[in-house]
């Protein structure tokens, strides 16, 4: 910036005004450029290195004190003001399930595997679908080197019951009694529900917090532990929360880490430092240079990032770039005419350029979509039936629209627009909060497709809260939304969120799933079969049940998929780090993604 | 007076011809000019879509493919064609910019006339909703408009900016009106008994027409910049390209820290274009109606008082040999 900054000045004396606006003007256009050109990663070859840069390269180190440290983003965007877990909105890392760096997890999910890794349980065990068995590990210690306890563990779930507005309160509808006998912990499952796979995920996500800190926070607020502030971070992981200001949250290592042997070591760095940016440029550019080593932000074409030579790298070696993890829906609500006939919801599947969403709107990071609720990809992928999927399913195919809507008695009027008994397709609005930009420009894409094809529809951005309460109230004609991300309850979450008809809500109501309001009689007793199935096999065919009932009533239809956490890297000053040909960790930052900052090596060091 | 010049002036057939020349009478000066090719440019570029051979919505490319292989400004995030964009971009501007100005001037036109001409209570009431309309600034009631829409076309969009831009053009052409009531044809046409609105339109009207169509010129630069504003919010007209729009998913998928020049200058550009063209072109229109504001280069004044005082000094020969000629022809003239 300084050499900027310079440049600028000397244009500024030069004494033409005309050539003083020429040259701010072109500045202007290129200062991002310039400013790349600038800082950091003088990548020279990595050839002896791995896990570097996309295109081989790696940078040659930084210098000073900051050649220890990690610089990360993505994941604080305003002033750090609460570190309780339990807040509304608490600040990096103590947000729930963002890292384990400071707190830590029962268990860690590994999103490229499924698998679910021990943690501060060194062993589960799932006893068909009745109970779970966790085994702690041996010394673990908090950071104020008190003895970590099945006190501890029983009082973080207990919370749920002192407390019922916290999100961890659902895990009590899962389960029905928690107890510790010496160093294990059993859980009984509800058996209304057997629903084996929530109780995994909430074992896989819910950070453990120390019972002596939060018995006290409790008396405090009495019982209203949302409510609760504080600056002090305290928990088993190899991190302490050193500083946090308006600029930055900075983490130091805890060099008696009780995982010092499970883990084969201490972290790498000495410090994790996050800065805080106001926009995702600043970071974005920041990263370019080599001043971020890793982070979380949506950064689009990040190709262009390894092609100009600097030492950026993802997981995936090619498009997709990222192992996906979530679906945005395109949500029809089946309570409108035209939209309550299931023929017309899968013509309009057929109609969506699914290939232009993924290449402008994702950036080209997404893969083939699929007719399925289940990820094609990672951890789900065991689940999926693809034959199935691709045979009764849709692609797109504007003909076979049509024709599906023909066949179903729609004709086209002298509008244009297709219609039956006087049932006209549209307007319809297609609504996603304002501001989400990949979606906005996907559902810009779907409005075309459609009206392309004869339905007339047309796009509105309302803001965020609106546009929730809009789509969970049912006041909306279609949508896109979200529903649960890869975790170990998925796809059978997945299902859940967008089927299940177990406490309907009429419209006007908030609803928390089947937000398209779909009604059917069968989904139900195919869900509970499908959360109980005890073993791989009957899950999948569990699973496919669902599917192919979702594939019959296209409720919603898949318009892209999304990572389930950006995972770039900047092998400016670390390298080895996690990728598809040096799998040692998965690309995540929560659960199993803490392995890789035992593992990843300094430049130059 | 022109007539009366002609008739006494019969003689200087030339000078006569010069001064008949409505352009040259007009005054025009060389900003009008260059105001006008610049409007003009503009308008051929929103008109240029419709026989440029490939559509705005038509995917021509990736995500901002650089400007090359047939494409002049390379593509947009959608993998449009920026030039095929900007044409219909810039076509919308325009409508929504003639709409909003059409709305805006009528609104302010009409209420300022009738508060001008009739005074008393009305002026103060329609005088005192004016001001309150101008003391909130028009950006947030537009924002807040255009947030309740259920949906927003180019069409809503244009009246919505037409009803929130319009009073400062109430307030000036009211000052203008009320001017205007007190000369004495007015007394005239009241005397020969016209009804108040014939009078508004006849009489009043008319000798505020120029300042009403800078007025005009002014309120569509504003509302096409209005939209740009609007548009970049993401709170444009829906499914429709517009220079606004373009901006706005510009700034969606980060042209600027990408490099994609392309997808961010050229709106820039004819979003400047146009609204400095359209001020140029109001204040060289603005020295036509008001002669104090006319300016010129030394030289030129010089040229034109000597031109003047060529003229009036041929005029007084000719009145002269008129006189001392032929008294009879005179008589006849006067006759």
């Amino acid at each position: 910036m300084t050499e900027l900054e310079s440049r600028r000045t000397d244009q500024r004396s030069t004494t033409s005004r005309r050539r003083f606006i020429a040259a701010t003007g072109a500045l202007g256009g290129t200062a991002a450029l310039a400013a790349c050109g600038g800082g950091g990663g003088d990548a020279g070859e990595g050839s002896d290195l791995v896990g570097v840069g996309n295109n081989g390269q790696a940078g040659r180190g930084r210098s000073g004190d900051s050649a220890e440290h990690l610089f990360i983003a993505g994941f604080q965007w305003s002033p750090p003001t609460n570190f309780n877990t339990f807040a509304g909105a608490p600040a990096w890392p103590a947000a729930a399930n963002v890292a384990q760096y400071v707190y830590e997890t029962l268990l860690r999910f590994h999103i490229v595997s499924g698998e679910l890794k021990p943690g501060l349980a060194a062993s589960h065990e799932v006893n068909g679908s009745e109970s779970i068995t966790l085994t702690l590990q041996d010394g673990i210690t908090w950071h104020d080197g008190s003895p970590f306890t099945t006190d501890d563990v029983l009082y973080t779930f207990e919370l749920g019951k002192i407390d019922p507005s916290l999100g961890i309160a659902a895990f009590w509808l899962e389960v029905d009694e928690m107890t510790a006998e010496g160093n294990t912990i059993s859980i009984a499952i509800n058996q209304e529900r057997k629903n084996i796979g929530m109780v995994l995920t909430n074992l896989a996500q819910q950070f453990i917090v120390p019972k002596a800190v939060f018995e006290k926070a409790a008396a405090e607020t009495g019982n209203k532990l949302a409510t609760w502030e504080t600056q002090e971070l305290m928990g088993t992981g190899p991190f302490t929360l050193e500083t946090a200001d308006q600029t930055q949250v900075i983490l130091a290592r805890h060099d008696d880490y009780w995982g010092k042997d499970f883990y084969g070591g201490l972290p790498a760095m000495s410090k994790i430092v996050h800065p805080i940016f106001k926009s995702n440029e600043d970071g974005n550019i920041k990263f370019q240079n080599g001043e971020l080593d890793v982070m979380q932000q949506f950064v689009p074409q990040i190709s262009k990032m390894w092609e100009s030579n600097k030492p950026v790298g993802t997981y995936l070696q090619d498009e997709p770039y990222f192992v996906p993890g979530s679906m945005p829906l395109l949500m029809m609500n089946t309570t409108k005419p035209g939209l309550d006939d299931p023929a017309v919801r899968k013509a309009l599947a057929h109609a969506v350029d699914y290939a232009s969403i993924a290449e402008t709107a994702m950036s080209g990071y997404s893969s083939q979509v699929l007719a399925s609720l289940i990820v094609p990809d990672g951890a789900e992928d065991q689940w999926l039936d693809r034959d199935k999927a691709e045979a009764d399913g849709w692609t797109y195919d504007a003909a076979k629209a049509e024709e599906l809507l023909q066949a179903a008695g729609y004709a086209k009027g002298s509008d244009g627009f297709y219609a039956k008994d006087g049932v006209k397709l549209g307007p319809w609005k297609l609504i996603t909060p304002q501001g989400w930009t990949d979606w906005n420009a996907a559902l810009e894409i779907v409005a075309k497709n459609l009206q392309a094809i004869g339905v007339d529809a047309s796009t509105n951005f309302p803001q965020q809260a609106q546009a929730q309460t809009a789509i969970q109230n049912g006041d909306f004609d279609m949508c896109c939304w979200y529903v649960a991300g890869t975790n170990p309850a998925t796809p059978w979450q997945r299902f859940s969120d967008v089927m299940s008809n177990e406490d309907m809500v009429p419209a006007g109501q908030t609803a928390y799933r089947n937000l398209t309001r779909w009604e059917n009689a069968e989904v139900n007793d195919l869900l509970a079969a499908a959360a109980a199935a005890s073993d791989d096999a009957s899950k999948k065919a569990a699973m496919t049940a669902l599917d192919d009932l979702y594939r019959t009533a296209v409720p919603v239809f898949p318009l892209m998929y999304r990572p389930d956490e950006f995972f770039e890297f900047n092998a400016s000053n670390w390298s080895n780090w996690p990728t598809e040909d040096n799998d040692y960790a998965p690309p995540m930052f929560r659960g199993a993604g803490n392995e890789w900052i035992f593992k990843i090596k300094q430049i130059g060091a | 007076m022109t007539q009366e010049l002609a008739a006494v002036a019969e003689p200087k057939q030339a000078s006569l011809l010069t001064r008949l020349n409505p352009l040259r009478g007009m005054n025009l000066s060389s900003r009008f000019w260059i105001a006008l090719v610049i409007v003009a440019i503009v308008m051929l570029l929103g008109l240029a879509g419709f026989v440029y051979p490939t559509g705005s919505g038509e995917k021509v490319g990736s995500l901002y493919d650089a400007p090359g292989n047939g494409l002049l400004l390379g593509t947009d995030n959608f993998g449009h064609d920026v030039v095929a964009v900007l044409m219909a971009g810039t076509r919308t501007s325009l409508t929504i910019g003639l709409v909003a100005g059409i709305v805006a001037t009528l609104i302010g036109v009409a209420i300022g006339l009738i508060a001008g001409f009739v005074g008393g209570w009305v002026e103060e009431l329609l005088m005192g909703f004016t001001n309150v309309v101008l003391a909130i600034p028009s950006i947030i009631v537009l924002i807040l408009i255009s947030i309740s829409l259920p949906q927003s076309t180019i069409w809503s969009l244009a009246i919505v900016i037409g009803i929130t831009s319009w009073p400062w053009t109430a307030r000036a052409v009211r000052a203008q009106a009320s001017s205007v009531a007190t000369r004495e044809h007015i007394d005239v046409a009241r005397l020969s008994g016209a009804r108040l609105p014939e009078i508004l339109v006849k009489d009043v009207l008319p000798y505020i027409l120029s300042y009403t169509v800078m007025a005009f010129v002014l309120q569509v630069s504003g509302a096409i910049l209005a939209e740009a504003a609007l548009s970049m919010l993401g709170l444009g007209p829906s499914g429709t390209d517009s220079l606004g729009t373009q901006l706005h998913w510009a700034l969606a998928f980060q042209a600027v820290a990408s490099g994609a020049w392309w997808a961010f200058l050229p709106p820039t550009i004819v979003l400047t274009l146009v609204s400095f063209g359209f001020l140029l072109l109001q204040a060289s229109l603005d020295e036509v109606f008001n002669p104090r504001l006319r300016r010129g280069k030394k030289k030129q004044m010089k040229k034109a008082a000597a031109r003047r005082a060529a003229e009036a000094r041929a005029l007084a020969e000719a009145a002269a040999s008129a006189v001392d000629g032929s008294s009879r022809t005179r008589a006849g003239e006067s006759a």
